[in-house]
């Protein structure tokens, strides 16, 4: 079977509306989980009493849960052990979210953590208040530090979000698999949708290591 | 002064127990409300129990793809380590390519790829068992491969200048001096990546690879019980998955404390 | 300037011609030239940044050289990949870190070269290196690990598996600089019982001391040069160099 060139350039437009799906996807993930993550992160820091306890056992929970169970879990089960019952595109975000929640929360702690402790002495021998310390000074460096693991983070979920697929979730890689599946072209048309999602994932990849490459000097 | 610590105290009870209390409370209650508690009477795992031995076989095949995909995968990932040290531009460059299409996009759609678009070219046809192999063991070259490099990278040089010194053909010196080292190096995050493995390989369900996940998906549908069938599912690769960690742990910790006297 | 004076007439082993090497603008080895013969016993000294460990990295191929040539028991540098893998087979060398391999016994760390270089059957090479670990004194070891000893042990166990390629040559880059003061000396006590033995030995070293009570020549680098070439008795009676006086006074 030869290759195709038009099949090949023929796919891109296609697979507009379906980019623009991934997107969503990715970014109402992204949101959801760094909501989770920022009380995850309270919790963890706290380590003890009942918002300690819940954030443990939800970090341990869920960094050991595969993607694709919770997606199926929710999307199927979910109409039984909930009263509501979710579009499939709300399933997604929110099995993505549970899970990259998780990584979000350890992304942040590590953060926070990382501020080194004569930071918060200095802010401290300043007189600054606590909504200040945080604000001015604690944040800004938390979040310098933290920024090449949310990137990778942000790569994983454009991975993961072909999973949604399953579901039913008109995203890249579905409306990849059915194209082809139309034209049977699954050489030209899945290297085309290989090539949208490379050419998403890897600048953000590059990104994520040339900051931590920054912070590593700067540091 | 006394003042400042009192009114401390009293800030701190706030935001440290009252506070995050309050939040986990809310949230459990939210959570709870929600729930449709009479399923708990419909629950019937007991009826998982004829399926045990596809949900055996499935797990079976869960650990020894991942397992023998991974292992391959070391080995490729070390060779192409290797590649990179001989610093020949267009090698390098293949091999740099190799590895950041790999590492950047879906394991779904390289399995897709794989099962449909490469006997296309080939003509050769995979079964999708042997697609999922294929898939994750050219993934997981392409990680391993970073790994490797900097495995190599960590051996002090003056390891290599003592074996040059020491007129040691490079066979040698790869393969009794430095690979050994790196090697050692190499095992925690060669670890934690077949555990991530582990989890990952549920999706190759998608394409019926024959692993718990699709073991699982089938009895869903076959026995119209699907909470039972995707908890149990969920909790095996929990459990699984818990057990490897604190393996791979203790691995991290065997692996740092011996290299601490140098 | 102090041409190379030789004690011996013995058959040069290194012979090394106007060596250059340089790092961008930076010139470390500004044209040195060194004879040194069978059985003759050369320290080298100097100050920090004179070229020293840099020069004698040059004659075993470790750095390359950007002019000049170096003659080693007849093979020359620059030459092919071949070449210069013989002549580390003949010349061997001491590091000032002791790099020794940290996944392998002290027996297997001695043993390995002569078996993989020299194709010894394992009952001969270990013959070997139960001898020369007896020679170092520290033959009882000889089972351990490297991370198992202090660092003087380690050194000596160096020294024997250098020793082990019975080299025509063994060169030492500052070989007691790493160690703590109460492990200098056994180290400096083996290089004394080898250098009485006849082994060609080029040292590279800071230990004044033991370089007047052990060397046939001093040799005096500074600033990628060689400064003068003398036996010890008038390398420390101020010779005429000023730059050997500062660096005398300065030890005193």
């Amino acid at each position: 079977m030869t290759w195709d060139w038009a099949v090949f350039f023929g796919t891109f437009p296609l697979l507009g509306s379906a980019l623009v799906t991934t997107l969503e996807l990715v970014i109402a993930s992204l949101v959801l989980a760094s909501l989770i993550g920022v009380i995850l992160c309270f919790g963890r820091l706290i380590g003890k009493g009942a918002l300690g306890w819940l954030a443990t056992a939800y970090v341990s929970m869920f960094r050991g849960l595969p993607e694709t169970v919770l997606i199926f879990w929710i999307y199927y089960c979910g109409p039984f052990v909930f009263d509501a019952r979710l579009s499939s595109f709300a399933s997604g975000v929110l099995s993505l979210s549970l899970v990259a929640g998780a990584y979000m929360g350890e992304i942040f702690r590590a953060g926070v953590l990382a501020v080194p402790r004569g930071q918060y002495e200095a802010a401290d021998a300043l007189g600054l208040s606590k909504v200040h310390l945080v604000r001015d000074v604690a944040a800004p460096q938390a979040f310098r530090i933290m920024l090449p693991a949310i990137f990778s983070q942000v790569t994983i979920l454009t991975k993961n979000s072909s999973i949604v697929s399953a579901i039913g979730v008109a995203e890249l890689f579905y409306r990849g698999s059915t194209l082809a599946g139309d034209t049977f072209r699954y050489f030209e048309i899945f290297s085309a949708v290989g090539l949208v999602y490379f050419a998403l994932i890897f600048p953000l990849s590059l990104l994520s290591q040339r900051l931590e490459r920054t912070l590593a000097v700067t540091r | 002064m006394r003042r400042r610590a009192v009114r401390r105290r009293g800030e701190d009870l706030f935001w440290y127990t009252f506070l995050p209390t309050a939040i986990a409370v809310g949230l459990l209650w939210l959570v709870a409300s929600q729930i449709k508690w009479s399923f708990v009477e419909t629950l019937d795992f007991a009826a998982l129990w004829k399926f045990r031995l596809a949900l055996w076989q499935g797990t079976l095949n869960t650990l020894i793809l991942t397992g023998v995909s991974v292992a391959l995968g070391t080995v490729g990932g070390t060779l192409l380590a290797v590649g990179l040290q001989l610093r020949f531009r267009p090698l390098s460059w293949l091999i740099v390519s190799y590895v950041e299409i790999f590492r950047n996009t879906p394991l779904l759609l390289q399995l897709f790829w794989i099962h449909f678009a490469l006997p296309q070219l080939t003509g050769i046809s995979t079964t999708p068992f042997q697609s999922g192999f294929i898939a994750v063991t050219l993934q997981s070259t392409a990680y391993l491969a970073d790994i490797a490099r900097a495995g190599i990278q960590a051996i002090p040089k003056g390891q290599w200048e003592a074996a040059d010194a020491l007129g040691l053909s490079a066979r040698v010196k790869w393969l009794e001096i430095v690979l050994p080292q790196a090697l050692k190096i190499m095992i925690p995050p060669l670890a934690n990546i077949a555990v991530g493995y582990f989890k990952a390989s549920a999706v190759l369900a998608l394409l019926s690879v024959g692993e718990l996940m699709t073991v699982t998906t089938r009895i869903a549908q076959y026995s119209f019980k699907p909470i039972e069938a995707f908890t149990l599912a969920g909790a095996i690769y929990l459990v699984l998955g818990a057990i490897f960690s604190s393996l791979t742990y203790k691995l991290e910790r065997v692996f740092s404390t011996s290299e601490k006297r140098q | 300037m102090r041409g190379p004076v030789s004690m011996s007439n013995e058959e040069p082993i290194i012979v090394c011609q106007d060596v250059r090497r340089h790092y961008g603008q930076f010139e470390a080895l500004r044209g040195v030239s060194l004879t040194i013969r069978k059985g003759e016993v050369v320290c080298i000294v100097g100050p920090s940044g004179s070229g020293k460990s840099t020069f004698l990295r040059t004659i075993n191929g470790l750095e390359e050289i950007d002019g000049g040539n170096i003659t080693v028991d007849g093979i020359s540098l620059p030459g092919s990949r071949r070449e210069t893998i013989e002549i580390r087979r003949r010349a061997g060398m001491v590091f000032q870190s002791f790099n020794l391999f940290p996944h392998m016994t002290v027996r297997r760390n001695v043993t390995l070269a002569p078996m993989r270089n020299q194709r010894l059957s394992r009952s001969d090479a270990d013959k070997i290196a139960e001898r020369l670990l007896a020679r170092v004194h520290i033959g009882d070891q000889i089972d351990k690990y490297p991370e198992q000893l202090s660092g003087g042990q380690q050194q000596r166990v160096a020294i024997a598996r250098a020793l082990a390629m019975e080299p025509r040559v063994l060169m030492f880059d500052e070989p007691t600089s790493a160690l703590d003061p109460e492990m200098v000396n056994e180290v400096l006590e083996v290089m004394r019982e080898l250098s009485h033995s006849g082994i060609t030995m080029l040292v590279v070293t800071h230990e004044m001391a033991f370089a007047r009570e052990v060397a046939d020549r001093i040799v005096f680098m500074a600033d990628g040069n060689i400064v003068c070439d003398l036996p010890p008795s008038s390398f420390f009676s101020g010779a005429n160099e000023p730059r050997v006086q500062q660096f005398l006074s300065k030890i005193r």
